[in-house]
C-alpha cells in the first residue's frame, strides 16, 4: 500500500517533498530511482515538474531508471548539515551523474569513496540512513564482454 | 531571444550612492539600523527631504518598515525584490521610467546570518530570530550555493585550471580592498596563504567565498533630467539586463558554455553603447571566485578556461592586482570576497563613485564608463552598463 502523505513527508523531512516530487520519494522507499518521463514525447526530466518541458504534456510518468551513468560534477564537503552517519572529518563526496537514459539528464547523490573522478562510470546502489533508503553511486563493476 | 530594444537607455540615472562601510563581525546593531543610516546619507547627499522620495526598493528591511523608520510621508511605488542587486536597480529604473514614481530610494543591507556564517549565532538576537527547520537538510545535493563548488570542479576538469587561477581573483580583490576604507578585509593576501586556507567544500576554500558582513549601501534613482538638478554628476543607466536558460537548476544546466551569463552577455551587448573595449572599469561578480573567472571569459576578455592566464598576463606587480592595458581594474573596491558580501550593491556603488570621481585612492583617472556583471550561473545572472552624464 502506498505510504500516506503525512508519513512520506515525515520520513523525508530532510528533503523538500511536494505534490510534484512525491512519487519520486515514494520510489526511494522501494529502492527504486524514479525519474519523470513524458508519456507523449518520451523525454525525461529532473527534478520533477508538473508538465513536460519539451511538449507541455501533463502525461508525466515517474519511471525507473537503470542508475548507470558518468560522473559529471564532483565535490567533497569538508563541512555541511548534520546527517546521521555523516562525519565530515573525512570529506563527504557528492556527485552529479549524467544518466544513460538521456544526454543532459542528471541526478545528484553521494558516492562510495574511492578513486572517484569526473568522467568515471558509476552505478546506483542504496544505503539506509535514519530508517530511509538513500541512493548512493559507486564505481561501475567491470563489464565482461 | 535577446534584442537591442532599450527605450529606457540613458533616461534614468543614479543621482547618488552611499555606504556605511562593512564589518566582518556581529555588530550590536540591527539590519534595519544599517539600512537607515545608508538611506539617510543618500538622501542628504542628494539634498532630498522626506517628502521628495516617492519610490522605495529594498529587500531587508522591506519597504513598509523602511518607510516607517524614516517617516517618509507618501510612497506611490515600492518593491521588495530578491537579491542580487540588479533586481533592485532594474525594478527602480523601470518604475521611474514608467512614471510609477519619480525619485526612488534603493538600498541593500548586508547582515551576518546563519545562512552565510555560523558565527552569527554567537549574537543571541540573531540566534533568536532564526527559524531553523526541525530536521536538517540532506547533504546529498549541489543545490543553492553548493552549485558553484560543483561547477568549479567541472571547470578544473574541462580546462586543466588550477587553484592558483582561482587564487588570483581573491588576491586581486584583497589588494584593491586595501585602498577602500569601506572594506571588511584589507590586509594583504599571498598565494601561499590562499592555497593553505581552510577547505570548505572542495575545490573551494574559505577565500573563494564572499565574506559575511554587517553594513549597507543606498542609492537615489531618478530621471536623468531630475538628477541633473542634484549636487553630484548623474550616472546614466545605459542598459540593465537579466539572463536565464531553460535548464537552470544547479545540477541540470547544459554546461559551462550555456547558462545565464551567456544570455546576459548577448542581451547587454545588444542594448549597450559600449562593450569591453570601451569600459573604463569592470566588475565581474565574485560571490564565489569561479563566478568571476567565468564572467571574465564570457564577456570576451579571453577564451573559455583562459581567465587565469589572462590575469597573469595583465598582472601589475606594483599594485598586486589586474590592470588591463595598464589601467582598467577589476572590482577596484575589493569585491564580495574582500569588501563584503553585498549581493552586488557594493559593485554598483563603487561603479557610481568611480564615474562621479569620488573613489578616493582607487580612482580610475577620467573613468566615464563601467561594465558590471553581478550574479552567477543559474537563476541570477545580471548585467549593467553605466555612463557618466
Amino acid at each position: 500500500m502506498a505510504e500516506a502523505d503525512e508519513e512520506l513527508l515525515e520520513r523525508f523531512a530532510s528533503h523538500s517533498v511536494d505534490r510534484d516530487n512525491a512519487a519520486h520519494f515514494r520510489g526511494r522507499l522501494n529502492r527504486q530511482l524514479l525519474i519523470n518521463r513524458c508519456g507523449d514525447c518520451g523525454r525525461w526530466h529532473h527534478p520533477p515538474k508538473p508538465v513536460c518541458p519539451g511538449c507541455w504534456s501533463t502525461a508525466i510518468e515517474p519511471s525507473e531508471v537503470d542508475g548507470t551513468g558518468e560522473v559529471h560534477l564532483l565535490i567533497r564537503l569538508h563541512q555541511g548539515p548534520p546527517a546521521p552517519g555523516v562525519d565530515y572529518s573525512t570529506p563527504y563526496p557528492v556527485v552529479t551523474v549524467e544518466l544513460d537514459e538521456q544526454q543532459g539528464l542528471c541526478f545528484t547523490a553521494t558516492v562510495e569513496e574511492g578513486d572517484i573522478a569526473i568522467g568515471q562510470r558509476v552505478e546506483l546502489d542504496w544505503i539506509e540512513r535514519a530508517g530511509v533508503p538513500v541512493p548512493i553511486f559507486r564505481l561501475a563493476r567491470e563489464v565482461s564482454l | 531571444m535577446t534584442s537591442d530594444r532599450n527605450p529606457m537607455k540613458n533616461a534614468i540615472a543614479f543621482a547618488g550612492a552611499t555606504t556605511t562601510g562593512f564589518e566582518r563581525r556581529n555588530t550590536t546593531r540591527s539590519q534595519a539600523s544599517w539600512a537607515a543610516e545608508a538611506c539617510i546619507d543618500a538622501m542628504r547627499q542628494c539634498d532630498l527631504g522626506p517628502k521628495d522620495v516617492d519610490g522605495l526598493c529594498g529587500s531587508w528591511p522591506p519597504a513598509n518598515e523602511l518607510q516607517a523608520i524614516l517617516g517618509l510621508p507618501e510612497i506611490t511605488w515600492f518593491e521588495n525584490p530578491p537579491v542580487p542587486f540588479i533586481n533592485h536597480v532594474s525594478a527602480a529604473a523601470a518604475a521611474v521610467f514608467a512614471g510609477l514614481c519619480e525619485v526612488a530610494l534603493v538600498w541593500h543591507a548586508a547582515y551576518r546570518q546563519p545562512w552565510n556564517t555560523a558565527g552569527s549565532l554567537k549574537d543571541p538576537f540573531r540566534a533568536a530570530a532564526e527559524n531553523f527547520p526541525a530536521v536538517a537538510p540532506s547533504p546529498d545535493t549541489v543545490m543553492h550555493a553548493v552549485g558553484y563548488t560543483a561547477w568549479a570542479s567541472r571547470y578544473m576538469h574541462e580546462f586543466g585550471a588550477t587553484k592558483e587561477d582561482f587564487g588570483l581573483i581573491a588576491i586581486n580583490d584583497r589588494s584593491n580592498a586595501a585602498r577602500n576604507p569601506a572594506a571588511a578585509l584589507t590586509h594583504p593576501l599571498t598565494m601561499q596563504e590562499y592555497l593553505e586556507a581552510r577547505m570548505i567544500r572542495w575545490p573551494l576554500c574559505l577565500f573563494d567565498m564572499d565574506v559575511a558582513v554587517d553594513g549597507a549601501d543606498a542609492f537615489i534613482v531618478t530621471t536623468a533630467e531630475r538628477a541633473r538638478d542634484m549636487p553630484l554628476p548623474p550616472v546614466l543607466i545605459n542598459a540593465a539586463v537579466h539572463g536565464m536558460v531553460a535548464n537552470n537548476e544547479e545540477d541540470q544546466i547544459d554546461g559551462l558554455a550555456h547558462h545565464g551569463q551567456h544570455i546576459v552577455v548577448d542581451s547587454l551587448k545588444a542594448k549597450s553603447d559600449f562593450w569591453i573595449d570601451g569600459a573604463d572599469v569592470f566588475f565581474p561578480y565574485d560571490g564565489f571566485s569561479i563566478i568571476a573567472l567565468a564572467w571574465i571569459e564570457n564577456v570576451g576578455y579571453c577564451g573559455a578556461g583562459e581567465a587565469g592566464e589572462f590575469m597573469r598576463q595583465y598582472w601589475d606587480a606594483e599594485s598586486n592586482s589586474v590592470r588591463l592595458n595598464g589601467k582598467v581594474p577589476f572590482n577596484p573596491h575589493g569585491g564580495s570576497l574582500s569588501e563584503g558580501a553585498t549581493q552586488g550593491s557594493g559593485h554598483v556603488r563603487e561603479a557610481i563613485h568611480q564615474l562621479q570621481g569620488l573613489a578616493g585612492d582607487r580612482q580610475v583617472p577620467g573613468a566615464r564608463t563601467a561594465l558590471l556583471t553581478p550574479g552567477g550561473f543559474f537563476f541570477n545572472a545580471q548585467g549593467l552598463t553605466l555612463i557618466r552624464d
